[in-house]
């Protein structure tokens, strides 16, 4: 057993060509009009087979239900096979040819012989009521006015379950303009003592054209559901699996219901007493007008609703021009459409709406408006007016605002509003007198404008000169001391010149400045050197040898100053000779 | 001395006030002016009030609300030809007034060519914004990213770190993309020249002089490159392969 399910699972899809097999088959060969044919397409030997190619079918409508594999294996014989499902609709009655199905596996051509199909009309049955499902459409009015509403309604008598309803309901386009009516309706009513479930849909169709038409049969495809009885007496299970869940007691049979074609002949509407107004309104309808102010100021704008109601062909209704130009300005808006069902008939409201300026003050009246229309019931043309409205036009102190825009003429079946542009003109003027100055391009402009373009630049080198130098003096000791080495030795100086010390420390402090000074310019740790070091170290840093000797000089008599019993008293000229040699120093 | 000094320093601040205050008249002058043009233009005395406005034009006035209402005015007046040329001249002060956009485009509409002005060529056209932005401003916007540059330049020496060397160098790139920007739009102004057609009707000759072929017409309103002048004639073009030459009288500039 697992060296079958070892071979099986790695066995090549086409190991098993030797004995591949292709048969098509039907569930009937002589069927109704009604009817459908389940074409079962096997392919046996091999597994994962193409789709096989089904012949030219003209006279059916082809529907694929499915796909089914199967892999059966009796002492290590393995037998695999595909199965294509097809459900043949019959378009008409005949004896039709089913041709080879063909398949293409890796070159090789598999065929499956023709099948012979008779299809006859439906046995006449007397009267419906012994079928389990069947289906009639009706027509209100056979005999209608042009515009005249006419309901059309299919329905379908079951007593047994049904699925996948599908309903086609033609007509001619030319001929008619249809309305839905609602939603469908669903009922049960007894028939001769046997209970059936109705379905009802309705559609109102307004011919458009005078003469004979013919709606053409209305189609419903739908799948028959037989639920067999098992014994539940012996089968402990069968309760439990004859429940609809499990599907399993229920068997199916599609089903192509067609009606009667229904013949109309269209009547023109009577030339007799048609008013010269008339515009094509059939049916009954009423109309009402209402005013949103009756006292209203110059200027002011007022609303004027008029709504025609009633069954019919409410939403083609149109008003006449309002004979309102010499008492107001009159903005029409766009007319909205509020379709509604009366019993089996659809009718609706449509409202008009004007927004009225008056000209004038004083006591207005807006007269009575007019509306024909022909009543199928009566077969006489009918007037239905307004009743005349008055309004009250106080004088006012606002000007009128008249707009440059009105509504648009748009088709009477749809709903919203758009406006038009009723005239173009360029805007309007600058009026901000602080906006009016003067913007020149001269000379003084241009030169402010390269100042702007030079000024940052020059304040970049001078900050950029700042920040090196900066960087310098914190990074670089030597650089440092250097640049700060007359400075302070002049304020040691100063500092010296206002003390009063005693005259062997004046001398000291005075030998102290002049190496510190030294020690600064030359970067030299301490200050204890003699004068010949000092030589030294000038003369390595390219010092004049002038400077150098009048250092060394100073310096020795400091020294000699220094190391003398008696030194006189504070010598400004000593401090004075220091100064200068260090500014000499300097340049 | 001291007394010499102080009549000094009094002397200049006078003429500095006196001019201060000369300015100021001025402007009040101007206002007022302005002022009762749009009146007059209100209550749809238009002649007067296009006299007003050409003659703060003519007094050096130089003000893209000016010409704009100077266009308005001519269109009021049926001067479709001169209304453009003002409306033009606004533009180059006011390149992105909506209502400004929106008269130009009908005025051009009313004309019989309907010729809507070039954009300048392929530069423009990259650097969508040049057109979008007057002179002036794009010299604000210049001197503005010089001095953020070189901002940039002097923290980054000053700080010596990365933010502050990124920041130079993006805001070098934007003061590059100024400049070259600026330099596009100058030139534009200066040699791309924008005329109108200011008499009724036009014909447009292949070479200087009346008897030379006509190529093709043109009419009061008509948008016009001027390429070239010569003497009495000026050599226009309305598109790559429709040029010539025409009196320099019939177009404004």
């Amino acid at each position: 057993m697992i060296s079958t399910l070892l071979i099986f699972i790695f066995t090549p899809i086409t190991s098993f060509s030797s004995n591949i097999q292709l048969s098509a088959s039907i569930d009937k060969n002589q069927l109704t009009i009604e009817d459908s044919i389940n074409l079962s397409i096997k392919i046996s030997g091999v597994r994962n087979p193409p789709t096989p190619k089904l012949p030219p079918l003209p006279d059916f409508v082809v529907r694929s239900t499915g796909k089914q594999s199967s892999t059966q294996i009796f002492n290590s014989d393995m037998q695999v096979s595909t199965t294509h499902k097809y459900l043949l609709i019959p378009r008409s009655e005949g004896n039709f040819i089913i041709g080879s199905v063909t398949m293409n596996l890796s070159g090789s051509i598999y065929r499956s012989d023709p099948i012979t199909v008779t299809v006859k009309k439906p046995s006449p049955i007397k009267s419906n009521e012994n079928r389990p499902v069947y289906t009639e459409t009706s027509i209100s009015k056979t005999t209608p006015y042009i515009n005249e509403q006419v309901v059309y309604t299919f329905k379908l008598f079951r007593k047994t379950e049904v699925r996948n309803l599908e309903l086609s309901m033609p007509y001619d386009e030319s001929f008619f303009q249809k309305e839905d009516i609602g939603k469908a309706k669903r009922y049960s009513r007894v028939i001769n003592g046997i209970a059936y479930d109705i379905d009802e849909i309705s559609i109102a169709l307004f011919p458009t054209k005078v003469g004979r038409s013919t709606i053409p049969p209305a189609i419903m495809e739908l799948d028959l559901i037989y639920r067999t009885q098992r014994n539940l007496q012996r089968d402990p299970f069968a309760r439990f699996f004859n429940d609809p869940f499990f599907g399993g007691a229920a068997k199916s049979k599609h089903k192509i219901l067609s009606t009667e074609p229904i013949e109309l002949r269209t009547q023109p509407l009577p030339k007799k007493e048609k008013p010269t107004d008339f515009k094509n309104l059939v049916g009954q309808f009423s109309m009402t007008a209402t005013i949103g102010k009756e006292n209203l100021d110059a200027g002011d704008t007022t609303t004027l609703t008029v709504t025609v109601s009633g069954i019919g062909n409410v939403m083609d209704v149109s008003l006449m021009k309002l004979n309102l130009d010499k008492k107001f300005k009159v903005y029409p808006d766009q007319p909205t459409f509020k379709q509604s069902v009366h019993g089996n008939q659809i009718g609706g409201e449509k409202i008009f709406k004007f927004a009225l300026v008056p000209f004038s003050t004083g006591r207005q009246t807006i007269p009575s408006i007019v509306l024909d229309y022909f009543n199928p019931d009566t077969k006489k043309y009918n007037t239905i007016s307004t009743n005349p409205i008055n309004l009250t036009v106080k004088p006012g102190t606002s000007t009128e605002n008249l707009n440059l825009v009105q509504s648009k003429t748009a088709p009477t079946q749809k709903n919203g509003s758009t406006v038009s542009i009723l005239a173009r003109d360029i805007l309007p003027i600058h009026t901000r007198v602080e906006d009016f100055e003067n913007i020149v391009f001269d000379k003084n402009q241009r030169i402010t404008y390269i100042i702007g373009i030079l000024v940052p630049i020059v304040i970049y080198i001078l900050a950029a000169g700042y920040i090196r130098y900066n960087h310098k003096m914190k990074e670089d000791m030597s650089y440092s001391r250097r640049q700060v080495a007359h400075r302070k030795a002049m304020k040691k100086l100063d500092q010296l010149s206002v003390s009063n010390p005693e005259p062997k420390d004046f001398v000291r402090e005075l030998s102290q400045i002049i190496r510190e000074y030294i020690g600064d310019k030359l970067n030299l740790q301490g200050t204890a050197f003699t004068s010949k070091e000092v030589g030294e170290k000038l003369n390595k840093n390219t010092f004049a040898d002038d400077k150098i000797f009048a250092i060394k000089k100073l310096l020795e008599k400091i020294e000699s100053l220094q190391y003398m019993p008696v030194v006189a008293d504070k010598d400004h000229c000593l401090i004075d000779e220091t100064a200068e040699l260090l500014l000499n120093l300097e340049k | 001395m001291k007394t010499k000094k102080f009549f000094f320093l009094l002397a200049i601040l006078s003429t500095i006030l006196l001019s201060t205050s000369r300015v100021e008249a001025q402007k009040k002058d101007i206002s007022s002016q302005v002022t009762l043009a749009n009146e007059f233009y209100h209550e749809k005395n238009y002649q007067a009030a296009a006299e007003i406005f050409e003659n703060l034009v003519d007094q050096g006035e130089t003000n893209g609300f000016l010409y704009y209402n100077l266009g308005n005015t001519y269109m009021r007046l049926g001067n479709t030809g001169s209304a453009i040329l003002n409306y033009l001249r606004a533009q180059l002060l006011l390149p992105r007034n909506e209502n400004l956009d929106a008269n130009l485009r009908y005025a051009i509409n009313q004309t019989q060519d309907q010729l809507s002005p070039s954009r300048g060529g392929l530069i423009p056209s990259l650097l969508f914004w040049v057109n979008s932005i007057s002179l002036i401003e794009h010299f604000e916007i210049l001197i503005l990213f010089n001095i953020i540059f070189w901002c940039s330049c002097i923290g980054s020496l000053y700080y010596r770190k990365p933010p502050w060397k990124s920041l130079k160098k993006i805001s070098m790139a934007i003061l590059l993309l100024a400049f070259f920007s600026t330099g596009i739009k100058y030139y534009l102004l200066s040699k791309h020249k924008i005329g109108v057609i200011m008499d009724k009707k036009v014909n447009v000759k292949s070479d200087r002089n009346t008897q030379n072929v006509t190529l093709f017409e043109l009419h009061e309103g008509a948008i016009i490159a001027v390429n070239q002048k010569d003497n009495q004639w000026a050599h226009i073009s309305v598109s790559a392969d429709k040029s010539g030459w025409i009196p320099i009288e019939s177009i404004d500039y």
